[in-house]
Parts: structure tokens; C-alpha cells; sequence
């Protein structure tokens, strides 16, 4: 624990943290031992499903993230680079071919998947990235095709989807030769609703004035939420970890010491910058104190009572899926809810639907709010692009014209 | 060859040299109501039955100075280039714009174009990315019939079933006179020129493109050309071809493009609609069933496989990828793709392009030396 002049404060849950993610980790790793079966699947996908037919997820992205931030990514970049793979493709995409050919990375690899499953709301990248998957690995592969939202969500596309996660169910249990148990899964949705809406209390703590934890933590916390929401042991940790900011807030202790400057963050995080930037923005007394990354696992519309339909519409309206200006709403409520003075989106050369538009969203977002904006260019793990001096220069000066 | 159709044969390649030039003066002239798509799955029928001419939008050659205060450098110069033109009002001819959400950048373009142009009318079409099946088909007839009812409340007016049927036997027929060129390529026509006579189509009511083709394929009757002997087969796969220029300098090296494989050529006239029942569920089974574009899945095609048929079957002795930098879909096709075709002893060349630069010096030396292996193995 460190309260010195430019570093965050850690946090104590991290180390309940740890053991979660460890035992997560671990229990994937010896699935097959264990006679338990595991899926690949994107990050905004539907997990419940996997865990009522007790099925292993595993998380590409997130185990992308951990290879950016251990700075290990580029070569298994260049592996898959090497097998003909471009290099102006999704680096989350690449290191993990990459990483299924060589078993490179900080945990060894990824367990084999016994089943693919794709949602297309985050990006058209994972249907090829998961169609080359299954070609690696020579297993089944389920779609779940989400169209993209302008405005609300039509009937039919509804129905689609709908009909898609019955399909999905239909999918798990000729794979996993288990039946279908309804009362399971509404017992696992009821859960996951309640993984989302703790992460949800967690992420609103920072709207208090010190913020009592920044986005860097949050970019770590929201490991659970991605890939166990909707399990027990979930739940506990974030308890903990609401009491813990709780306390914080009410003991007026901040994540940043000094706060003096309250921005918001844009796009997934540069992971192998991590420390870097949060070093040099708690030295500059900022605080990014919202994003619309880590808050994209928190649906808003739940109706206990029909969960298929209520999954089908949240994961279909997740934020990467619908137009530019629900995109500005978004961030304009954060800047509001959380009282931010700027925002700092980061040009991901690696997810288009996330960066593209971002310029035209940056003026709306400052005509509507009159705060500035500042865009970084780069990757969020091939730190081939990106260049630390004149990055960290611009945020320097970005954060001196703040008033 | 004869005369008229080496004259049809120079002006469908003038028009793929500069497509917006002829259909602004059409607009201005004979009062044509051009409306812009720029992907092969747009619902064209049902633009042409409402009264439309839809063409299609391919970017340009150009120095871009207004789109890069919208997009990145990072996305591929159909979007940026077509973004370009369109805030420097060089499309203003077009009434409008339909986007079908290909792939992430057309999806974020659209928004961006609606947000910054001040076209008449905007559509969108959500193609579901699953191809091939019941449920996704079905959403594909509901999105169609939304988009027709778009268009009938634009138009004030109702595009009835009869209009939708004769505009899927228009297009039907000229599909069929297009394959009819591809099957003349490498005997009585060069693949620039199938190529130019298939994308002029794009450009002009799809009538007056198949009265032309009857003629020009009247006039090519029984003519061969002096046997290629020693020209290498080849053909060239990828989405678009902004220019002539790459082809025809394949050609000029001593290939002859016997076939392809792009979105603006042979994949994009390949299926029909049914001519019979519903003429907008007839639009949805075609889209469903062509063979799926890279940004699309179909669990019931392979593109390898559909590429390794397309070669055999052309007798190509080689391929090249021509791909657009930045375009992610086919990048991810490209590893699978150029395995499997080296399965079958195809040799294959990539070749990177943005509208920037189409056809560079060091493209032809690759080209070169390509074809020189090619006729070594």
C-alpha cells in the first residue's frame, strides 16, 4: 500500500481479488481433469447459459488484456502476424491466435474449448477471430448475431435474437448432453442481475468527490463481472469491494491523492500503459473517474420475469451496438452523474466500433457539455503503436489547460 | 472485334474510370433519381421498383482533405475516400445513400454520413452477419419490408409487389447476361473488360446495361480471340477495384484474369431471387443464400472451398488477393483462404492497395515476378 506523491491507493480487496480470478483461472485450467467441458466466449456475450449447463467460460479478450498488461503480447502478435494474419487487425485477435499456437502468454494459454460462442455486439471482428478459432481448434461454434441499434431495438430484430438464444440453449444441450433447467437459469439470471447491479453501486462510489477508486482499478475489477457474473462467488467479492469504496467514501479517502481534476475515459485501456498513466495522472492530481468501457456490464433494462427476452434486449443494446449519438448521451450523463471536467478518449486502432466516430462524437460531446476532450492514438496491446513521450506530453498539457 | 463493340467495351471502361461523372449527368439530364449503396448486399430491387437508379459508390482516387477530421487513417479508403467526396459535395447528385452495416467501418460510416451531409434521404438496412439460415432469413424479410416501407413513405407513394417482381426480373436477366460475359473471359474478352462491362452496370439502370450487353454479346458472337498461348490464368480475389488500372496492368504483364472473386464483380451478380411468391421474400432468399460475403457467416458454405471451386473451374494457374488495407474481413479470410488454395498447388500473391495508391511501381515488379513463378511451376 502506498499513499506517496503521483501513485494510486491500492485496494484491499485486490487481494480477494487475486484469489478469485486465480481460482477461476485455475479451475479452467483443469477442467478437463475434472471432467467439466469450456467455452470460448467474447466479452459481451450471454455466460449465464454456459454456467446453468456448467460449462467453463473462458475470455480471449480478458486473457488479451492480462498479455498487454504483462507486455507480452506483441509476440504472439507476430506469431499469428507470420501465419499471414495482418498486421492492422485486432491485436486482442492476434495474440490470441498467437497464443492458441504456442501456448505462449503469463498463464501458459488458454485452456482448450470444447465450444465457441460469438456474440457480434461488440464488433464483426470476433465472428472472423472466432471463425479461425474454430478452424484451430476443430470445434463447434455458436453465433449469437445481435444487429446493430439505431434509436431502440426493432420488434424483429428482438426475435431474432430471442430465437437465437433458444437456439443457443438447444446448442449447449446437444454439446454438453445436459438438459435444459429453467428454474437454474432464472436462479443464474437473478444472480447476474445482481453481479451487474453491485458493479454498478461499485462504479457509482466515484461519483462522490474524492472518487475513492479511478478507472485503473476499475479496468482490474471488472474482470468478474465480465466472465463471472451470475455465480455466488462473484457476488461476495463485490460486496466486499462496495464496502470497501463505502468506506472510503465516507472516510473522504481518494484514489488519486490530490484529486483536483475529474476526467472521464473513453475506449478499452491501453493495458500495457496501465501503470505508466495512472502514474502520471495521479501525479498530475487527475482522476479518471468514469468510463464507458467498464460500465458496459451494466444493463439497464431488467425484467426478472422474462429473462430470455430481457437478455436478448440487454445483450443486443449493449453500448458498442448502437449509434454515435446514444454513444454522446452516454458519455454526457457520465460527465454529469460524475461531475467531470474532461475526457480523454483513446483512438484503438485495434476496435473500430468503439474509435470510429469518436471524432465526431468528441465535438458533440463538447457542444453539449463544454468540456474538453483529448484523443490518444494507440492499441490497446500492441504497444508497437504508440509513442509514450509525445502521448504523455499531450496529456500534460491537455490537463494544464483544465480549469 | 467489331466495331460497336469495341466502342461499348472503351465506354463501360471510361465509366469505371470516372462512374460519377455519367451518373450526375444522367441525374441532371434525363431527370434519373441516383441513390448511393456501397455494398453488393444492398436491396437494389426494391430502390428500382420505388423509381430509383441505385449506383454504387466506390470512392476515387483522391487526396483527402475533409474526411480525416471524422475518420481515423486507420480504416480502409472506401470509406474514407467516399466520406471525402461526399463533404466536398462531389456526390451531390446522389439523393441519397442506403448503408447495409457490411462490417464495422460501413456501420460507423453511416452514422457519420447521416451526422455530416445534408443528403435527402438516408437509409439503413441491418443485414443479420448469420447467412444461410430460417431465423436470419426471416429478420432479413422483416428489415426489407421496414426499408420498403422507408422508401414508400419517402416517395409518398406504395411500391407494390408487382413493381418489386418486374425489378427482381430486370436484375435477374442482367445477372444472367453478366455470367453470360465471365464465360466469354479468356476466349473472346480480356478480364478487364468482362470486369469494366460487369461494374459499368452499377452505374446505370440495369435496362439499359442489359440492352447494351444483348448487343455487345450479339456483336462477340463466335469470336475467339487468338489463343492466350503463353498468357498465365489467373484470378484475382477481393472486394473492390476502385480502378481498371490493376487488371489491366495484371494483363498487361502477360495474365489473363479468367475469373474473380470480388465484391464488385463476379460475387456480386452470383444467386437469384425467385420470380414467383413474394417478391420480398424472394429479395431475403438470395441475400441468404449467395455465396457470403467475408463479412458475413454461413454455416452452410466455405469460402475456401468456394474459392478452390471458382479456380478449378476457371482453369487459373494462380490467384491474387487484392485487398484493401485496413478492410479487417478479408484480411481475416486471407490466411484460410491461401492455405487451402496451396492445398490444391495454387500459387498466390498479395497484393495490399488503398485508393491512394492503386497501382504502384513495386505492385507491378510483384506482379512480375509472381508470373514468372507462376509459369515456372
Amino acid at each position: 500500500m502506498s499513499e506517496e506523491h503521483g501513485q494510486r491507493r491500492e485496494i484491499r480487496s485486490a487481494v480477494a481479488y487475486q484469489k478469485l480470478m486465480g481460482r477461476y483461472y485455475a479451475g479452467a485450467k483443469s477442467a478437463g481433469k475434472d471432467g467439466r467441458k469450456v467455452a470460448w466466449i467474447t466479452s459481451g456475450g450471454p455466460v449465464e447459459l454456459l454456467h446453468c449447463f456448467d460449462v467453463i467460460p473462458v475470455y480471449p479478450e480478458n486473457h488479451g488484456a492480462m498479455c498487454g498488461a504483462t507486455r507480452m503480447s506483441v509476440p504472439l502478435c507476430e506469431v499469428a502476424e507470420e501465419r499471414g494474419f495482418s498486421r492492422d487487425l485486432c491485436s486482442y485477435a492476434r495474440g490470441d491466435i498467437g497464443s492458441a499456437i504456442t501456448k505462449g502468454g503469463p498463464i501458459g494459454g488458454l485452456p482448450r474449448p470444447d465450444m465457441l460462442i460469438c456474440c457480434t455486439n461488440i464488433c464483426g471482428t470476433v465472428l472472423k477471430w472466432y471463425e479461425e478459432l474454430s478452424r484451430l481448434f476443430g470445434c463447434p461454434l455458436f453465433i449469437l448475431d445481435t444487429p446493430f441499434v439505431r434509436g431502440t431495438s426493432s420488434e424483429h430484430a428482438i426475435a431474432y435474437v430471442e430465437e437465437q438464444m433458444r437456439e443457443y440453449v438447444a446448442f449447449l444441450e446437444t454439446h454438453t448432453g445436459k438438459r435444459f433447467d429453467e428454474a437454474l437459469f432464472e436462479e443464474v439470471a437473478a444472480k447476474s442481475i445482481r453481479s451487474i447491479s453491485l458493479w454498478r453501486e461499485i462504479l457509482a462510489c466515484s461519483e462522490h468527490r474524492p472518487a475513492p477508486m479511478n478507472c485503473f482499478d476499475a479496468f482490474i475489477h471488472m474482470a468478474p463481472v465480465v466472465t463471472l457474473r451470475g455465480t455466488d462467488e462473484i457476488n461476495v467479492y463485490y460486496e466486499q469491494l462496495l464496502a470497501e469504496m463505502r468506506e472510503r467514501v465516507q472516510a473522504g479517502i481518494s484514489a488519486v491523492p490530490e484529486e483536483r481534476h475529474r476526467l472521464l475515459w473513453d475506449n478499452i485501456p491501453i493495458w500495457y500503459e496501465m501503470s505508466a498513466l495512472s502514474g502520471l495522472l495521479a501525479s498530475l492530481g487527475a482522476c479518471l473517474v468514469a468510463d464507458t468501457y467498464t460500465s458496459a456490464w451494466t444493463f439497464e433494462q431488467v425484467d426478472v420475469a422474462d429473462p430470455m427476452r430481457t437478455f436478448a434486449l440487454a445483450y443486443t443494446e449493449i453500448f458498442l451496438n448502437v449509434n454515435l449519438e446514444r454513444m454522446v448521451d452516454k458519455a454526457v450523463a457520465l460527465a454529469e452523474r460524475y461531475s467531470a471536467g474532461g475526457m480523454i478518449m483513446h483512438s484503438n486502432r485495434s476496435c473500430k466500433p468503439y474509435s470510429l466516430g469518436q471524432y465526431d462524437n468528441a465535438k458533440a460531446f463538447t457542444r453539449r457539455t463544454g468540456l474538453p476532450v483529448l484523443i490518444l492514438e494507440a492499441d490497446h496491446t500492441d504497444s508497437r503503436q504508440y509513442g509514450r513521450a509525445q502521448a504523455e506530453e499531450r496529456i500534460r498539457a491537455f490537463v494544464e489547460t483544465l480549469v | 472485334m467489331k466495331l460497336e463493340a469495341a466502342e461499348t467495351l472503351r465506354s463501360f471502361s471510361a465509366m469505371w474510370e470516372d462512374p460519377y461523372v455519367a451518373v450526375a449527368a444522367r441525374a441532371a439530364e434525363r431527370g434519373e433519381r441516383p441513390i448511393g449503396y456501397l455494398c453488393s448486399y444492398a436491396p437494389e430491387e426494391i430502390l428500382h421498383a420505388a423509381g430509383f437508379t441505385p449506383v454504387r459508390i466506390i470512392g476515387a482516387e483522391r487526396t483527402i482533405t475533409r474526411a480525416d477530421s471524422h475518420l481515423q487513417t486507420y480504416c480502409c479508403s472506401l470509406a474514407r475516400t467516399t466520406l471525402d467526396l461526399a463533404l466536398a459535395r462531389e456526390l451531390d447528385f446522389l439523393e441519397g445513400a442506403v448503408f447495409v452495416q457490411t462490417c464495422d467501418t460501413m456501420q460507423r460510416l453511416s452514422d457519420i454520413w447521416r451526422l455530416n451531409t445534408r443528403f435527402r434521404f438516408h437509409g439503413d438496412v441491418v443485414l443479420p452477419a448469420r447467412m444461410g439460415e430460417p431465423a436470419a432469413e426471416r429478420y432479413i424479410v422483416a428489415e426489407l419490408r421496414a426499408f420498403r416501407k422507408r422508401i414508400e413513405e419517402y416517395v409518398g407513394a406504395e411500391v407494390p409487389d408487382s413493381a418489386i417482381a418486374g425489378s427482381i426480373a430486370v436484375y435477374n436477366h442482367n445477372r444472367d447476361l453478366c455470367e453470360r460475359l465471365y464465360s466469354l473471359s479468356g476466349i473472346a474478352l480480356t478480364g478487364t473488360e468482362v470486369l469494366s462491362a460487369v461494374m459499368a452496370g452499377m452505374w446505370m439502370r440495369k435496362e439499359e446495361h442489359s440492352a447494351m450487353l444483348e448487343r455487345l454479346l450479339a456483336g462477340l458472337s463466335g469470336e475467339t480471340r487468338p489463343p492466350s498461348g503463353s498468357r498465365v490464368p489467373l484470378v484475382v480475389s477481393g472486394s473492390l477495384c476502385g480502378s481498371p488500372d490493376f487488371v489491366r496492368m495484371v494483363e498487361e504483364l502477360g495474365a489473363i484474369v479468367v475469373d474473380d472473386d470480388l465484391c464488385c464483380g463476379h460475387r456480386a451478380i452470383e444467386g437469384r431471387a425467385p420470380e414467383t411468391g413474394d417478391p420480398v421474400e424472394g429479395l431475403a432468399r438470395r441475400l441468404s443464400e449467395r455465396p457470403a460475403c467475408p463479412a458475413k457467416h454461413s454455416a452452410a458454405r466455405s469460402r475456401p472451398d468456394d474459392l478452390a471451386v471458382r479456380v478449378k473451374g476457371s482453369g487459373a494457374r494462380g490467384v491474387i488477393f487484392y485487398l484493401q488495407h485496413f478492410c479487417d474481413p478479408h484480411a481475416f479470410d486471407y490466411p484460410s483462404l491461401r492455405q487451402r488454395l496451396s492445398e490444391d498447388g495454387i500459387p498466390t500473391l498479395l497484393v495490399e492497395w488503398e485508393h491512394q495508391a492503386p497501382c504502384t511501381g513495386q505492385m507491378r515488379t510483384r506482379v512480375e515476378a509472381f508470373l514468372e513463378m507462376v509459369r515456372g511451376t
